[in-house]
């Protein structure tokens, strides 16, 4: 009479509280091993390999970009997985799971109830894999390893604790309504769901056998749900792009591509402002449009781009940031230099050429305006990389005289 | 006598034996000064014709060229250590080598001390910090900063990690004292012309005055003219280039400017930057890229710029409120800034600045203008020529690339290299060495002694 398959024998509740406890080792080593992997950021290249793990931004990232990276296949390793075993990344690996998960139990504990709700999370990911096809992932975003990940750009820069507020969002979400988030919200869960949808509908029909065989045909609430969603997703990405044709493109790291398909195709996992050495990239307050909220935009005022650097290229997980090389990074300019003679201290008659000497590729030459009887810098646009040595160097205050700007699709970038 | 013995060598020490002695030229330098002859009751004499003039012979013309014909020249003085060039790494090198035990004459070719810093009306103190404010030059250059604190009117803005600004009268005065103050040898109006040299080794310096053309023997000279004139005259290795040449001006009344009826208009440019004398500011030009040894080009240089300030006065003067505002002077020297650049045995990179090079033969550590770098060393190596003995380099001409000279020429790391040139030259001295043979301990000891920082 000693079943072990029969839960409510002696032996079969042991197993159970072993599994469980197994689960529960993996789930926190899981997370111990994210959270060094994100803290690694500035000596390694480890970070990408956090948000990489999500079929969610591989599929839209490459749907999006029309790019293949190596780590995407990390992504659709874990996407074939969920094919097979539904939600299995969610209960052994999540990071995030984990969190919302005790941020659950609390909520619970307080008398917090789960909230009935509809899949959000199935539209978030129809729209967005829609959106993706047009080059424009609306909320690639959301998925929840990103988030997480982005949360350790909280003591990063000026900007940082921006960055925590989506994983607040989420455990607050958890704490007020205990496992919506998991259930109902999250893409990188509803994506699982609907990766292991055909499968289980084949299992269904197979233990169907004999019977009605209608019921495996195309469901029509599903198909009709598909539609809207991936309408809904199309029409949102086109009025995006459109939208976006008319603020100024920011400064972005090296290897970003072009705006406003960056917006949707960056995942704001603050993976490249960890890694920069010399802390030039920060979190977007939202300055350039709020569609551009926690995007990498690149300061100068301190420090600039080092020449041989490319390691923010190399941990962006979602192809935001094309990888590079440095002399890739060469011949993709970040920016241009502007100098604003009004400011500079050589109209002044003053001496300065600062820009000049910190000029890593000798771009900035001094030429003699006899008119204005002064020195004007010229920065060669050949020689130039946008690395903003010039501006950190500048010594105007509080306005820089010469100032990185971007260079706009029309500049020929 | 050698029978080997060369003409030159022959003539020298003819002039060593009999010129010198039969003149009574190798007491101090004030005894150069001539008896007046007979008194013919007007405040003025007759002089007796100086016998060094005596030895003139003019130029002619052989075959339509213009011949100088060979001659001998008097050796007006005898000494350890010769500076030529008395401007700011002149002045420190000269008090520094006296002070290190050598006998040491100074020349310049002004008729007063402190060269570009002071002639060049380049008052302000820039480059003696490193980022963070350290105050990297100390030594000499240091001590005259506190000789110009207990002087009344002479420095501004004497704080920690601020660029101060001097008086050019103040600093001249103060310099004069020093150098007495220390017993150096000085002939100002002096032009140091060329180097005496025998088989690539200097042996002192020839130089135009209003006395003629005359010599003084030396074991070391230390260049500081600033244009190298020295090391390439003795056929030391350089870099010639070009570089901006402009000229500062001073004006005044910026005291007396009516604010209430200059309003919110936009301000006239170039104004400067403030003095230690009230109402007066510096107003610096930077002037094109030339070659400042061209001499048609600096003369166009001065004359043009002459035009452009004149008339910049009068365009501010035009604006309502600044009407009083008038030029107080245009500086008496030219603002050269780049020239010649030695070929020395060390060269400051660009890349040191940037990597903060530790140099073995560290002699000085340089600061920035703006504090915008870290400190970074200056290499013995970068002051002794390649091939030349017995020369060594001090101020804006030593061993530098382009990226550098910006740095090495202003007024403190001029400071820092005279300072650590002179110590250098008086220890070869004392040592009876080359310059590049010097034990570099003892230079960086002796320099350490007197307060410079080595990082």
């Amino acid at each position: 009479m000693n079943n072990p398959l029969e839960p409510n024998s002696e032996s079969g509740r042991t197993e159970a509280a072993r599994r469980r406890r197994i689960r529960w080792l993996v789930r926190v080593s899981s997370l111990v091993v994210a959270i060094v992997l994100l803290l690694a950021a500035r000596q390694t290249r480890w970070p990408v390999l956090v948000p990489a793990l999500s079929p969610f931004i591989a599929v839209g990232s490459i749907l999006a970009t029309r790019a293949f990276a190596v780590t995407a296949c990390l992504g659709l390793a874990v996407g074939l997985i969920a094919m097979l075993r539904p939600r299995c990344f969610c209960r052994w690996v999540c990071p995030l799971g984990l969190c919302a998960d005790g941020m659950s139990y609390v909520g619970r504990r307080c008398g917090r109830k789960p909230a009935k709700l509809p899949s959000i999370g199935r539209w978030i990911v129809l729209l967005t894999l829609a959106s993706a096809c047009l080059g424009y992932p609306l909320l690639l975003c959301l998925d929840p390893l990103a988030m997480f990940s982005g949360a350790f750009g909280i003591a990063e820069s000026r900007t940082g604790w921006l960055t925590a507020l989506p994983l607040l969002l989420v455990l607050t979400t958890s704490f007020v309504w205990p496992h919506i988030w998991c259930s109902r919200i999250c893409p990188l869960g509803a994506f699982q769901d609907m990766l292991a949808y055909p499968l289980r509908r084949a299992r269904q029909a197979r233990n169907q056998a004999g019977g009605n065989r209608s019921s495996s045909r195309w469901n029509p609430p599903l198909a009709r749900r598909t539609v809207l969603g991936v309408a809904a997703g199309a029409a949102l990405a086109g009025i995006a792009r459109s939208s976006q044709g008319s603020t100024p493109r920011p400064l972005r790291p090296p290897g970003a591509i072009d705006e406003p398909e960056f917006l949707g195709v960056c995942v704001r996992c603050g993976n490249c402002a960890r890694a920069c050495p010399t802390h030039i990239i920060e979190p977007s307050l939202g300055r350039h449009g709020p569609a551009g909220l926690l995007t990498p935009i690149l300061h100068f005022e301190e420090s600039y781009c080092l020449v041989d650097c490319t390691k923010c290229t190399q941990v962006c997980p979602s192809g935001a940031l094309v990888r590079l090389s440095p002399d890739g990074k060469a011949s993709r300019p970040i920016g241009l230099p502007q100098v604003d003679m009004s400011v500079c201290l050589l109209a002044e008659g003053r001496e300065c050429t600062e820009c000049g000497r910190w000029c890593p590729h000798a771009a900035i030459r001094y030429a003699w305006s006899e008119t204005e009887y002064t020195l004007i810098p010229e920065i060669d646009s050949r020689k130039c990389t946008g690395c903003g040595a010039c501006e950190a160097a500048c010594p105007t205050k509080p306005n820089k005289a010469i100032v990185v700007r971007p260079i706009g699709k029309a500049a020929g970038y | 006598m050698d029978k080997h013995m060369n003409r030159r060598e022959c003539l020298r020490a003819l002039g060593l034996s009999g010129l010198t002695a039969g003149l009574g030229l190798t007491g101090a330098p004030a005894s150069h000064a001539q008896g007046v002859g007979e008194s013919s009751g007007f405040q003025s004499s007759v002089i007796d014709a100086h016998k060094v003039q005596d030895m003139r012979t003019a130029a002619t013309i052989v075959d339509g060229k213009v011949i100088q014909p060979q001659r001998e020249l008097p050796i007006l003085h005898q000494t350890d250590v010769l500076v030529v060039g008395g401007g700011s790494a002149g002045v420190v090198a000269a008090i520094a080598a006296r002070r290190a035990g050598a006998s040491v004459t100074l020349v310049e070719r002004y008729g007063h001390f402190g060269g570009l810093w002071t002639g060049g009306l380049v008052v302000l103190i820039i480059g003696h910090i490193v980022k963070g404010g350290k105050q990297v030059c100390q030594g000499i250059g240091e001590e005259m900063m506190r000789r110009l604190d207990k002087l009344d009117g002479a420095i501004i803005d004497r704080r920690p990690g601020v660029s101060p600004t001097v008086d050019a009268e103040a600093a001249k005065y103060m310099m004069v004292e020093m150098i007495e103050e220390a017993g150096v040898d000085v002939f100002l109006h002096c032009w140091g012309v060329d180097a005496i040299v025998t088989e690539n080794t200097v042996r002192g310096v020839v130089f135009e005055s209003k006395s003629g053309r005359q010599a003084i023997l030396a074991k070391i000279v230390v260049d500081a003219t600033g244009d190298g004139d020295l090391f390439a005259a003795a056929g030391a290795e350089f870099e010639h280039r070009s570089h901006n040449v402009g000229l500062v001006s001073r004006i005044g009344n910026l005291d007396r400017i009516d604010a209430e009826k200059a309003g919110q208009a936009p301000k006239p440019r170039r104004l400067g930057s403030a003095t230690p004398v009230p109402g007066v500011n510096w107003v610096n030009l930077t002037g094109p890229e030339v070659d400042g040894l061209d001499i048609a080009t600096l003369t166009q240089m001065e004359m043009n710029h002459r035009k452009f300030i004149w008339n910049n006065v009068q365009r501010t003067r035009q604006t309502p409120g600044y009407e009083k505002v008038y030029l107080v002077e245009t500086a008496p020297q030219l603002g050269v800034r780049i020239t010649r650049i030695l070929n020395g045995l060390n060269r400051v990179r660009l890349s040191d600045l940037r990597e903060a090079t530790k140099f073995p033969d560290v002699v000085g550590v340089g600061g920035s203008s703006g504090a915008t770098h870290g400190e970074w060393q200056i290499p013995y190596g970068a002051l002794v020529p390649t091939k030349v003995d017995n020369v060594l380099a001090a101020g804006r001409c030593i061993s530098v690339d382009m990226g550098m000279a910006d740095l090495v020429r202003l007024v403190p790391n001029c400071f820092v290299t005279g300072h650590a040139a002179g110590v250098a030259a008086a220890v070869a001295v004392r040592d009876n060495c080359r310059p590049r043979d010097v034990d570099i301990a003892k230079v960086q000891k002796v320099l350490r002694q007197q307060e410079a920082y080595l990082g």
